[in-house]
This record gives structure tokens, C-alpha cells and sequence, in this order.
């Protein structure tokens, strides 16, 4: 029987098990990948003060710091259910069952698919699949390609791919049909765009600010943005074509692009071929939060924060007893806040154990804070409007424990 | 018009899932049930996200808090011998 048992081994379940252990607790982490260290691993992006942001440098030095804890991470288990028992949590996985008294899921996101016709060709992949072939495993993803969706995630992905020597021929939008809308409408994609701009990495923000004058203006900077598209290290990124096919006889062989509306409609007569020999399609990221919903937690849908989402309060408890969640299962946001939140969830958990209460309570304070001043200088944002989604979630929370 | 698989494990498209909705005005369960879409191998992992935006389109409405279509365990694969183990009820 643990005292807290860690499904997920990213920023947020390694920062947890970190300071669970400097509270003496008995932890185990297990992580389904081959390697801990979550989508830190594929992560490398310049910040808009120049500096490098390297994740694979960040994972080390949590791993680091568990290691001289003497911390226990499994790799290659795989969470399939929990049960709530009578002293605390049973965790189903492929290497048979776990017992802890507490559990954090800090299982991070999980990418939304932007169908489109052809997408089950063998050389469609999501965008998170390029980043990990290309930074965790090394692996060429293919000769020349085409991004389809174009958000923080994908634009920041190709400038990886870029790096990596990988060749792209531009980043555009999927074809509107009832499940792709969201990605597909040039205008929404622009307020997204507009609305992050100015936080996001260095080179999202030359893409953004150019069209930068205020409210008013978006429809406008939508109505002339550049036909030829805007480039980023010579790599077009297109807001007014749309990827409407995906060819190919057993494999991704070209994809038919066409010029569409601020709105998104097709312009007829505007269809060319592009050949290329892999697709990267790009719709978002939302909470893999699964495992909460089997063991029957609470759920909010708060769009600011990715989608569905368990609910919990700010010191990273649910409704239901020694259950505690934290990092982008409770909203999507950027690695450094995972981190943060973290840390403070295992401080939570500590509490529950109830030694030294006074300096816990301490630190818990300083956690909640610096999750706080961590957020509001946050780099990199995938939804406008996280503070609101976050205090939506406070009252939720509110209204169904004390409510 | 050209084809637009959503649930890949059981090939339901676009158009089939976009039908039932409006025939029947009916719930994501009631569409799993009728199409088998996320009813597949991998649980409604993948096609889940795109279900919910085309229930969203199609009705109008935004989505409930409660998860539409309710997520059943296992969440991942496993093997019957492993199945075994646990007690679903
Ligand atoms: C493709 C992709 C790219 C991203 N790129 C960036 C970026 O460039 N910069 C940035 O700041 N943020 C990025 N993010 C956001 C990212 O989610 C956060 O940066 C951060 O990694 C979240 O930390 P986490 O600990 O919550 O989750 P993660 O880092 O995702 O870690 C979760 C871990 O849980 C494991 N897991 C999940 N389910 C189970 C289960 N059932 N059983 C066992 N283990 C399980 C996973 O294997 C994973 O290792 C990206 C996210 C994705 C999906």
C-alpha cells in the first residue's frame, strides 16, 4: 500500500512525486511511455526573451532531483481503471493491480483529431506524433510535408521540424465540415491566433503582430492576409487555403488544396495538387482525463480550459477523497505551469498525512502563489482566457462540495 | 461528396453520424448504439473529440458538463487474462 500512487510521469506527476518525497512519503510513479519525463520530452521552443525552452534538459533535472529522493517511476505500465476501495484506490494495469492510499491522475492531454477526407492513409499523423518521431525518437517522418491546422502547437511543432532539417511545403487549414469548424474558419483561427500572439513564441508573434491593431481589425487582417501566406523561415503559413483531400492509393501520395473565404467556403475553380509524402493535421489538444471519469468524479466543460475537464480546487483536490489530479488534465496550459501545479498537489497530499502541519501549510501557500505568478507571465497559452476558465472552475467546485 | 471517416475503428463517416443525429434528435449514446461510432478497439479515444464537435454543430447546443459519451473501462487494451483480474460489474 502506497501513500500516493502517480499515474503520469510529465512535469506534473514528476514535480509531485518530488515533493511528496521531501515529505517522506511512500510514492510510486508508473508512466505508460518507455521513458518518464511526459511531452516534456518533444518539447524545444525559443521564448520571446530569446531564450531557449529545451525539454529534454527540463525532464533530467526533475528526474534528477527523484532519483536523489530515491523515488520509485515505472515505465511501460499502462492505468486501464482505478476502483475507490474501503482504505483508498485500486489501479488496474498491465502488470496487475496497485494499492494506494491516495492517487494523483496527472495524465496530461491528448490531441483532437480535424477529419478531413483521406486522413486514415497510412502518412497522416497528428502533429504531436511528428514532434515525437522527430525529438524523442529520431526518426525522419518523411520527405516533404504539409501541416493542416494552424494553432500555437502546430506552428511551434513546424519551427521543430524545421530544425530538424525536415521539409515542409506550408502549414494551412482543414476543409470546414461539422467536425473541423473550430480549425477551419479563417476568422476564428485568426482571433485565436491574435488573441495569443503576443505571448507565444517568438515566432508566432512576427506572425501575429503584423495584424496587431486592436479589436476591429480582425476581420479586416483576415480579408488581407497575404495570398501568398505569411512565412516563417520561408515556409508559408497559409490562413486562406484549406487542405480539402488527402490523396494517395495505399499511402499519402499529394493533397488537393483550395483558396477559401474569411469565412472558410471554398473558392471554385481554385484546386491545385500538391504532392507530398506526410501529413501532420493539427486540431488542438484537450485533458486526457479518462481515468477521472471512470472513477466517477464531477466533471465541468469549460472551454478556456481544453473541454471537459475534473473538477477540483485550487490546491488540486477533487470531490472525492484522496483523489487528487494535476498538470494539463485540469487545463490545458504550458509545462512550466504543470510543473508548478505539481508541486502543489503534492503538498496537498502530504497534508492529508498530517505531520508538521503548521510548515506544510506554509508551503502550500507558496505553491498556490507561484502556480498564480507562473500563469499570469506564462510564454505560452493555447487558450485565451485560462484565468476566467479557472475561476469558473473555483465556483464549480464551491458549489458542488459546499453547495 | 467525398467520404469522411470519424470513428476509425468501426468506419462510421461524417455523413452517417450527421444523418442519425438529425433522424433522431438523439443523445451521443444513442448514436453510439446506432452507428457503433466509438464503440471501437480503442474505446472512443480517437474519434470522441470530433463526436462531440459534430453533436455540437448538428444541435446547436453547447456541450453538457456531464461527458457526453460516458467513457467506460477499460480506458486502454488489454488483454483478456488481465481482465480477469478486475471486477467490472
Ligand atoms: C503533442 C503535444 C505537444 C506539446 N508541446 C508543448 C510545447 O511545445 N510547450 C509547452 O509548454 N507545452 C506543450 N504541450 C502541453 C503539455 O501538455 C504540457 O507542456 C505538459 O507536458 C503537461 O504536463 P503533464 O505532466 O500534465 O502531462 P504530460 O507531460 O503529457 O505527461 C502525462 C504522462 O502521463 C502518461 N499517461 C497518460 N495516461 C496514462 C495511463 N492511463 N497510464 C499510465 N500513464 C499514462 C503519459 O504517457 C505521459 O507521459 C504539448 C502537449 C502535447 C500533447
Amino acid at each position: 500500500m502506497y501513500d500516493v500512487l502517480i499515474i503520469g510521469a510529465g512535469p506534473a506527476g514528476l514535480s509531485a512525486a518530488i515533493a511528496a518525497r521531501e515529505w517522506n512519503l511512500n510514492v510510486l510513479v508508473i508512466d505508460e511511455f518507455l521513458k518518464p519525463g511526459g511531452r516534456l520530452l518533444g518539447q524545444l521552443h525559443q521564448e520571446p526573451d530569446g531564450k531557449w525552452w529545451n525539454g529534454i534538459e527540463e525532464s533530467k533535472i526533475l528526474l534528477e532531483k527523484a532519483k536523489e529522493l530515491n523515488t520509485d517511476i515505472r515505465c511501460g505500465i499502462s492505468a486501464h481503471t482505478i476502483e475507490k476501495t474501503d482504505h483508498g484506490f485500486s489501479v488496474y494495469t498491465n502488470e496487475g493491480i496497485l494499492e494506494a492510499e491516495n492517487l494523483l491522475i496527472a495524465t496530461g492531454a491528448a490531441e483532437s483529431p480535424a477529419p478531413i477526407p483521406g486522413w486514415t492513409l497510412p502518412g497522416v499523423m497528428s502533429i504531436g506524433a511528428a514532434q515525437v518521431m522527430t525529438n524523442v525518437h529520431r526518426v525522419r517522418v518523411g520527405k516533404k510535408g504539409i501541416v493542416v491546422g494552424v494553432n500555437v502547437l502546430s506552428v511551434a511543432i513546424a519551427r521543430e521540424m524545421q530544425l530538424a532539417g525536415i521539409d515542409l511545403e506550408c502549414m494551412a487549414l482543414p476543409a470546414i465540415n461539422s467536425a473541423t469548424e473550430s480549425h477551419g474558419s479563417p476568422k476564428k483561427v485568426m482571433k485565436a491566433l491574435l488573441r495569443i500572439a503576443h505571448l507565444a513564441p517568438s515566432t508566432a508573434i512576427r506572425f501575429g503582430s503584423r495584424f496587431m491593431k486592436g479589436d476591429g481589425t480582425k476581420a479586416l487582417a483576415v480579408k488581407f492576409f497575404p495570398k501568398s501566406g505569411v512565412k516563417m523561415w520561408g515556409m508559408p503559413i497559409h490562413l486562406r487555403k484549406a487542405v480539402t483531400r488527402i490523396n494517395g492509393t495505399n499511402q499519402v501520395e499529394s493533397v488537393t488544396i483550395c483558396d477559401i473565404t474569411a469565412d472558410g467556403e471554398i473558392i471554385p475553380g481554385s484546386e491545385r495538387n500538391i504532392e507530398v509524402d506526410f501529413v501532420c493535421i493539427a486540431g488542438g489538444l484537450y485533458p486526457l482525463a479518462e481515468l477521472a471519469a471512470v472513477i466517477g468524479c464531477p466533471f465541468q466543460y469549460i472551454e478556456e480550459l481544453g473541454g471537459h475537464v475534473p473538477v477540483h480546487n485550487e490546491q488540486m483536490e477533487t470531490p472525492l477523497e484522496g483523489l487528487f489530479v494535476a498538470g494539463n488534465i485540469t487545463g490545458i496550459e504550458s509545462a512550466k505551469v504543470a510543473r508548478a501545479q505539481g508541486t502543489l498537489a503534492g503538498l496537498s497530499i502530504a497534508k492529508r498525512k498530517g505531520q508538521n502541519l503548521a510548515k506544510l501549510e506554509n508551503q502550500i501557500q507558496q505553491a498556490k502563489m507561484n502556480v498564480r505568478t507562473i500563469r499570469e507571465n506564462a510564454t505560452i497559452q493555447f487558450h485565451p482566457g485560462i484565468e476566467k476558465g479557472r475561476s469558473r472552475m473555483e465556483e464549480a467546485y464551491y458549489d458542488i462540495v459546499h453547495g | 461528396m467525398d467520404r469522411i471517416v470519424i470513428c476509425r475503428c468501426e468506419e462510421v463517416d461524417l455523413e452517417e453520424i450527421e444523418q442519425t443525429l438529425i433522424n433522431y434528435q438523439c443523445s451521443m449514446r444513442e448514436i453510439k448504439l446506432r452507428t457503433r461510432a466509438g464503440m471501437g478497439y480503442c474505446g472512443g479515444r480517437t474519434c470522441r473529440p470530433a463526436l462531440n464537435a459534430i453533436l455540437e454543430k448538428v444541435s446547436g447546443e453547447k456541450q453538457p458538463h456531464q461527458i457526453p459519451l460516458k467513457v467506460q473501462p477499460p480506458v486502454r487494451p488489454v488483454s483478456l487474462g488481465r481482465i480477469g483480474e478486475t471486477n467490472y460489474e
